[in-house]
Parts: C-alpha cells; structure tokens; sequence
C-alpha cells in the first residue's frame, strides 16, 4: 500500500526549495505527497524561526498535527530556537525532530521507519547538500543549492544561530548536479542559498563558480536568486552579459538610510550600494532589479524611512518584498530601545508597496516591444504564462502545441494593469 | 583551519579573574581553550543554564595565552551583571569567533591607522595593538568622563588621544566627531570606527565628507 506524507514549509525560499526536494524523493519512492489538510501517514513540517512569529506559525502547524486522532507520524525539522526544540522535544506526539545538518536524511529515515528498519537520526550523515532533484511537478525550473548558512550576523537576524555558519558546496557536486539537472529536461537553473555572494570553495569566489557554471556546455539558462550587495565585483557584473545570464537580480537592500544601515550591521552603505546599481544598469540599462525592503527597524525615523522610499523610487526596483521588522528574541536589534509603533510599521509598509506597484508598471513599459523566451510553467484556458529572461510574468494565448516547460519566444505587447500585474505576449517562435 | 568552518559553541572555559576597571566596566579573563580567532572578531559568551549569550569583541591579542573582553555592566541587563560576579574556576559557554571586523596583516607594517572607539569599542583596537604591537597607529577614544580611558596604559602616550564629553579631562574636550575637521590624517590612511551606531555614522559621514575614500573605512557596530 502506498504511504501518504505531508509537507508544511514556512519561511524562506531555500526551506521551500529543500522541501521540494524531499517531496520529489518521496514521490519517487512510491509515496503520494498529500496536501497538509488532507489525511496523511507522515506530516512533515519545515520549520522557520526568523522571527518570534514564525516560531509561534510553526509551533500552530506542529500541534494541528501532533493532535490528529488517526495518531501519524509528526516529523519536525529545520531552523528552530533553542527554546523551540525543548518545546518539541517535550511533546511526545512528536515522531522525529531533526535539525538543518541532517535534514536531507528525512527519507531515509522515514522510510526505514515504515519499513520496520532501525535507523537511529544519531546515524544519518550531517550534509547540507545531500538533496535529490526536485520534480518538475513544484517547478520548471531546477534550484541548485551552492550553499548554506551566514556569518554575517545582521543585528535582526537569527540565521547564523540556526543555519550555522557560511558553508560552500564542492565545485564538482554543483556541477554534477546542474548536469543532472539539464539531463532531466530542466531548462533553467536558479542557484540558490542563504548567503549565495559568500561562496567560497578552495579558491573559487562566487563569480568564479558563476563563470565555470555559465561556460558549461550544457544547454540551459542560468538565474540567480536572492543575494546580498556586498560582496559583488566586477567580474560578476561582466558575466552578466553572458548570453546565459537571466538578467534579474533579488538584490537585498533592507533600507535606504546609512544610519539604519549601521544599526542593522549590514555589510554596505547606500553609496555603495548605489555604486553597484549604477554598474549593472550601464551594463545593461532594461536589468531587472528586485529588493527587500524592511520598515520600522529600532530607530527608524520619518527622514530614515523618507531615504528608503526615494531609494525605492529611484533605483526603481520591480518587485519589492516590503516586510515589517519583527522582533526576534535572542538577537541583538531585539534589545534596541527605539522600537518603531506597529501603526507605523504598517503606514510605512503600505507606502513602500504602492512604490513598488508604480515602479513595477513603470518597468514593464520599458519592456513593451522586446523579445523575451518565455518558461511555460502552466497553461489554463488556452493561455499560458510564464517568466522570460528578466523575470517578468508574462501571459500569451497558447496553441495546442504549446507545452508546460517548453520555451517559446514572445514580442512583449501589452501590460495587464491589476492586483498582479503582468505583461502580455505574442508567439513569435519556437 | 579556514576561520569560516568554525561554527563550534565551545564548552570548557574557566573564568581566570574579573578585573574591574571602573566600578561598572570590567575585563574578564578566562582560559583560551584552543580558540582560534583574528584580531577585530567577537564571540558569544554566556552562563551554563542559561540560554542568553551576548556579544563581545575579543580584547585580548591573537597571542595571548587567554582570552579576555572587555564588558559594561548594562543596569537592566542579565549577562553583564552575572558575568561580573563570576569566580576563578566558573564555567562560561562561548561561541565563535564570528565577524569580519579584521585587519590586512599585509597593511600592517606599511599602512597608518586610525582607530575611532566609544566606550567599550576599544576593545578590538586592544586587541589590533596587542596582535600587532609595531604597527603605526592613532586611537581616539570617545568617553564621558576621563575614568573610562580603559587601561590606556597598554597604548604608547602619543598613540592614545581620550575625547571626554562629559569633563575637561581628557586629551581633548567634546565628542570624537569634533576633533575630525581640525586632525591632520594622511590621505592614504586606513579608518577604523567601533562602538555605538550613532558614534560610526558620524564619524563615517565626516571622514567621508573630508574625502577619505570610503574603501578604507571599516565599521562594527555594539548598538
């Protein structure tokens, strides 16, 4: 009989890719992957911890399941805060709590349960990296993990107290893994991580594993996820008109003042950060650029918050995760005096989002009339959409012969103007 | 070992002494237990049985047989007012060291530093001095009162510049940033800034308003 097992992922993009991965191991091991409200054997829950919030969302997901009168097996795992884990640790409907290091081994842990095996978590291998590909049913395109953890210690941040310390992936595995992933139809690679700027593997800087990546002969392009300013030189900005190259960057920004800067222990100030701008727009004026922005960190004032939202304006990111600064215990912004009213967190946030929405409109007009290859992920009443190279979405009347995770070129011809707003296309060819 | 792979909380570390400075400034001194760490880095340090740690740059030199930092007793604090009670032989739990906050060794015997320090931001150029005792450098100390020099002994006369805000005692009267528009820095020279985030982006703007290339200004931040 098939097993069923269930996921929830909370918090960032690189828990939502490991889940995936996970998900597509147990898929192709005979499992069926539920949703988390349906009845399932195995309920798995990715926990995040990144602030006092998160905890309490995970500790919600953990005791809907934990409290399941058919009794199934709870496996909690990933980023949690000391006091987190007592709290887990405690409850004994909880099956298996495994933490980032060994997280990869979920499977075979699992499945050994199941199979009457006896393999202890004590046993499983501490790798980082160890996760199969994921499916194509999550994404058309394929995540490749280069690395994990920070050190940068953000004043906010929890990261480096649960994630660990910055790590790279080998040269070799990120290879293998891209060419399994080209072999298996993927059309696009995203590299991702927590802090993917920091790669470092015995001599080989992030740019340099970005030049060996794009100089494969593989057929495939190339995306970067989110990233940090602070660490990117040059020869990056060089690479970037490598015709591989998708050219959007998620460039972190966090706030559009230096004194906020400071205070949040980032790595870069606003002229800095400018500086970089300015490079990678002369490279290639039409380069996408998307942004994190927080409001309402300890001290934020009104001139602060007025340098964010020019900043946000002027560099005219596309998209913007605006997000309200919450605190996180055990961190040092935590213990700040100065703590901005939650009224004015949402005045601010709401500011920034309509920025973003302009910008966002603003952006896609200078895109009308160029020529994009659009990843078909999904195709819904003879219409499919998808993103291009600059990672705009775009919808396209689609022919029969149109296929989810084929690339088709389009003529960028009109902008549908709504809550998500996106463009819209013209086949053009194959 | 790469710096980076040390992701260890380390148990095993025996408290030495508590040297009191002032009546709420002290150096606590406890065993080095094999820490490796590079001048300028910090690490978390906290009491067994209670899950808070706090961070304090490393004030003692690359060196030194031991490990010292430099603490402010923080009145509505909880691990500044335990760690100053603690005895020769209490256990401490210390992670790291962590930060970036380092000095090019190659810079050292060639390059000028300027240290800009408030309060117990001292503490890393402590440890630049004691870590690199030739290299040429001037700190400027930003204090209220003339008791918070912090064992300026450790500093040659002329190297040491205390700015007190609070009295007249000091080697010069005001706040740090009031010394920058009439001190004669060397173009090429590298700048230093720790302690608190108002203290840094002042200096940080001033330095750079003079036309100091922002390139050779490194900051860390205390709060």
């Amino acid at each position: 009989m098939k097993r069923t097992i269930a996921f929830k992922t909370l918090g960032c993009r690189l828990n939502q890719y490991e889940t995936e991965a996970l998900a597509s191991q147990f898929s192709r091991n005979e499992y069926d992957v539920v949703e988390f409200e349906k009845p399932a054997d195995v309920y798995v829950v990715n926990a995040c911890t990144v602030t006092n919030q998160s905890d309490q969302k995970t500790r919600t997901f953990v005791n809907h399941a934990s409290k399941l009168k058919h009794k199934p097996m709870v496996v909690v795992m990933g980023c949690m805060s000391p006091e987190q884990q007592k709290i887990f640790s405690d409850n004994s409907a909880i099956t298996y709590l495994i933490d980032n290091e060994k997280k990869s081994g979920v499977f075979q842990l699992i499945d050994a349960h199941f199979k009457g095996e006896l393999v202890e978590k004590e046993q499983l291998t501490a790798d980082r990296f160890n996760y199969e590909l994921t499916d194509p049913l999550f994404h058309t395109r394929s995540f490749i993990k280069i690395q994990d953890g920070c050190d940068n210690f953000c004043t906010y941040c929890i990261i480096p107290m649960v994630r660990g310390m910055a790590v790279s992936r080998p040269v070799d595995e990120i290879m293998d893994n891209i060419r399994q992933a080209v072999s298996n139809g993927y059309k696009e690679i995203v590299i991702t991580g927590v802090n993917i700027s920091r790669y470092y593997y015995e001599d080989v800087h992030f740019e340099d594993l970005i030049e060996q990546i794009l100089n494969m002969p593989e057929d495939f392009r190339l995306r970067i996820s989110s990233m940090e300013p602070d660490e990117l030189n040059d020869k990056f900005i060089s690479l970037m008109s490598h015709p591989k190259f998708c050219p959007h960057l998620h460039l972190c920004i966090q706030s559009g003042s230096d004194r906020i800067l400071i205070k949040m222990n980032r790595m870069y100030t606003m002229p800095t950060y400018l500086k970089l701008v300015e490079k990678i727009k002369q490279a290639n004026p039409l380069f996408n650029l998307t942004t994190d922005i927080m409001v309402g960190f300890p001290g934020e004032n009104g001139a602060d918050f007025e340098e964010t939202a020019k900043v946000a304006r002027e560099v005219g990111f596309s998209h913007i995760h605006t997000f309200k600064y919450s605190k996180r215990t055990g961190t040092r912004a935590d213990r700040m005096p100065e703590q901005v009213p939650e009224p004015v967190k949402s005045q601010r946030s709401e500011v920034i989002r309509k920025i973003a929405e302009e910008n966002r409109i603003a952006y896609f007009h200078k895109l009308l009339g160029m020529e994009q290859t659009i990843l078909v992920e999904k195709i819904k009443n003879g219409r499919a959409q998808g993103y291009g190279e600059y990672y705009v979405p775009v919808k396209f009347a689609a022919s029969n012969n149109v296929k989810e995770n084929d690339l088709i070129k389009v003529k960028l011809t009109g902008i549908e103007e709504c809550e998500d707003a996106f463009m819209i296309g013209e086949v053009i060819g194959f | 070992m790469d710096l980076k792979e040390q992701t260890v909380t380390k148990v095993d570390f025996k408290v030495q002494e508590v040297r009191l400075l002032t009546p709420s400034t002290y150096v606590l001194r406890f065993n080095r237990n094999n820490l490796s760490f590079k001048a300028g880095q910090y690490i978390r340090v906290g009491i067994p049985g209670n899950r808070q740690r706090r961070e304090y740059s490393i004030y003692s030199g690359e060196n030194d047989d031991f490990m010292e930092i430099l603490v402010k007793e923080v009145i509505e604090g909880d691990i500044s007012k335990k760690l100053k009670r603690m005895k020769e032989g209490d256990s401490l739990i210390v992670e790291g060291p962590f930060g970036f906050f380092n000095l090019n060794p190659t810079d050292v015997p060639t390059r000028k530093f300027y240290f800009f320090a408030s309060g117990t931001g001292i503490s890393p150029f402590h440890s630049y001095v004691k870590s690199y005792p030739a290299m040429n450098y001037t700190l400027i100390h930003g204090i209220k009162f003339i008791e918070e020099t912090y064992e300026k002994e450790h500093y040659e006369d002329k190297r040491y510049i205390s700015c007190t805000s609070r009295d007249e005692k000091g080697d010069f009267s005001g706040r740090v940033t009031k010394i920058i528009p009439i001190y004669p820095f060397e173009d090429d020279a590298l700048f230093y800034l720790c302690g608190n985030s108002d203290m840094v982006y002042d200096v940080y703007n001033l330095l750079a308003d003079r036309g100091v290339s922002t390139d050779n200004i490194f900051t860390e931040v205390y709060f």
